[in-house]
């Protein structure tokens, strides 16, 4: 039997947005429809392997993510990670387990530096000084960072990204959930990240979990896909089983996207 | 969880630190306020004086201690709110607790750090009574003023968590800190002592934990007064503690499962 790191069980979530100021107005505090971001989802996700997370904008990819991640917890299902443990009632364990970077930059503290940042973190991840510090030379050698001892609020869009990316690599996580990891990077940068990616599962063993918007990315990266739409599953499995579910043999990921996701 | 405490009064320090400005605006704020109740004493001094014959002390001694001892309690009340509302602005809440620590932990690097920087506070304050309005503070008992300190830190750090379960709900809008600041400040002897007011009043005064803190601050640095003679304000604070911190912290807990639910976490 295949050893599934993380288990998704036909988890909802809904969103009620504030209530408008209209409504308050016209004395109005329940008509508040809530919108689904999640509507029965399911999957599995392998020990040591890579699943790409792809849909239109307002999908629920990010949702999926930040769930697995324990920081939003689901209306109804249940989603259990290293076979035993459940969002909502071990996360601690679960935020050993698993290292997130997501796309915002509004994560770290702009006015310390990178590595007084990534220290920081290091120390709420668990590590010692000395373990922190071979972590961090390792990792910013890795990532070609030369800059971390400058303020944060003077990186642009792509160095942020980077030290994201080292920061959630810090305790060396068992599952990486990166939510449209290459966003801003450049061109040599991203093709880098990829590169990485692709040797963290086939060299390390890490399961990574991630989002994105490049079909052309995605199928470079390979492993498993996930395609979503307002919330649900529209199609999931490796190029041959997505080809199948539209009969198109030849198909790219691009096409069964679009196919899948178009509007009609 | 020791160093995961350092690192955040660490990351705390250089944060404050980055900024260069505040330091000097804090203590002409608190330079400026003393001022006030300087002023305030000169003309009505002789007629509050009377009423302060149980702590030996002229207008403007009492006052002033009360205020700074306030504003010492007060950094409990108001900075966890204002704390948690700073890491959702920052959008660092969410990367806190993306990691594995514990809420515990997390509230307490927080009241320690508060902690530390009203303590600068206060004492910028001793050393203007001290050397610019040469208040005398040579009978003070510190064993119980001490313990007076660190019970009304305990006690307001219960509802200044308390608050800031709303702040992490509701993100801004703090009725707790509202309530008990603005209560807090009228009833609990601050600026006056409670023997002015009704006996109504005086009953509802007696329900604040800054009626004991600043009963017993008084008396033990004015009057040297020891841990037996404040026997019933330190009770009182420590019932209070007892029942505020728990109570806090479960509000907590709950307050950020619901933000959970409503997926409103990295929201400000």
């Amino acid at each position: 039997m295949e050893d599934h790191i993380i288990q998704v069980e036909n988890i909802r979530k809904s969103f009620t947005p504030p209530i408008s100021y209209r409504n308050i107005l016209k004395l109005n505090f329940r008509e508040r429809p809530s919108v689904a971001a999640l509507k029965d989802v399911s999957f599995c996700v392998p020990a040591g392997s890579l699943l790409g997370i792809l849909g239109p904008n307002g999908a629920g990819k990010t949702t999926i993510l930040k769930t697995i991640a324990t920081l939003i917890l689901p209306d109804k299902g249940r989603v259990t990670v290293n076979s035993k443990f459940l969002v909502g009632r071990d996360d601690e364990k679960i935020k050993s387990l698993i290292g997130l970077a997501c796309g915002q930059e509004r994560s770290f503290y702009w006015r310390l530096t990178g590595l007084q940042n990534l220290k920081f973190f290091a120390a709420l991840y668990g590590l010692t000084k000395r373990q922190a510090d071979s972590r961090l030379d390792y990792l910013l050698r890795l990532f070609d960072i030369d800059y971390a001892d400058k303020r944060f609020d003077s990186y642009s869009s792509g160095m942020k990204q980077k030290l994201a990316l080292v920061r959630a690599l810090l305790h060396d996580p068992r599952v990486l959930l990166l939510d449209e990891p290459t966003k801003s990077l450049d061109i040599t940068t991203a093709a880098n990240l990829r590169d990485f990616i692709k040797k963290l599962v086939a060299e390390h063993g890490k399961t990574i979990i991630y989002t994105t918007h490049s079909t052309h990315e995605a199928q470079y990266l390979g492993g498993t896909f996930l395609i979503m739409d307002k919330g649900e599953i529209k199609a999931d499995g490796r190029m041959e089983d997505l080809r199948k579910k539209i009969n198109n043999p030849t198909a790219t990921l691009e096409d069964i996207f679009l196919q899948l996701c178009r509007k009609k | 969880m020791p160093e995961k405490i350092i690192a955040f009064i660490k990351k705390d320090f250089l944060n404050e630190a980055s900024y260069k400005l505040p330091f000097l605006l804090n203590f002409i704020a608190v330079f400026a306020n003393i001022l006030i109740y300087f002023f305030i004493d000169l003309l009505f001094g002789k007629k509050i004086t009377p009423h302060l014959e149980a702590f030996g002390v002229h207008y403007f001694a009492y006052v002033l201690l009360g205020t700074a001892f306030f504003s010492y309690a007060g950094v409990g009340l108001g900075s966890f709110a204002s704390r948690i509302q700073r890491e959702q602005v920052e959008g660092t809440l969410e990367s806190i607790l993306s990691t594995p620590t514990k809420i515990s932990t997390i509230l307490s690097a927080i009241g320690l750090w508060n902690l530390i920087a009203a303590t600068f506070d206060l004492i910028i304050y001793i050393l203007l009574a001290i050397f610019v309005f040469k208040i005398d503070f040579s009978h003070v008992n510190p064993v119980s003023t001490l313990i007076i300190l660190l019970l009304t830190i305990t006690s307001f750090s219960g509802l200044g968590i308390l608050s800031a379960s709303f702040i992490i709900v509701l993100k801004r809008g703090n009725p707790i800190g509202w309530l008990v600041g603005a209560t807090e400040g009228l009833l609990g002897g601050v600026y006056f002592p409670i023997t002015v007011f009704p006996a109504w009043l005086q009953f509802l005064a007696g329900c604040l934990p800054i009626t004991y803190a600043i009963q017993a601050i008084q008396l033990s640095v004015y009057k040297g007064y020891g841990v037996a003679a404040l026997a019933k304000e330190i009770t009182f604070l420590l019932l209070f503690s007892v029942i505020l911190i728990p109570l806090g912290m479960t509000t907590f807990a709950c307050a950020l499962k619901k933000t959970k639910l409503q997926g409103t976490l990295g929201q400000y």
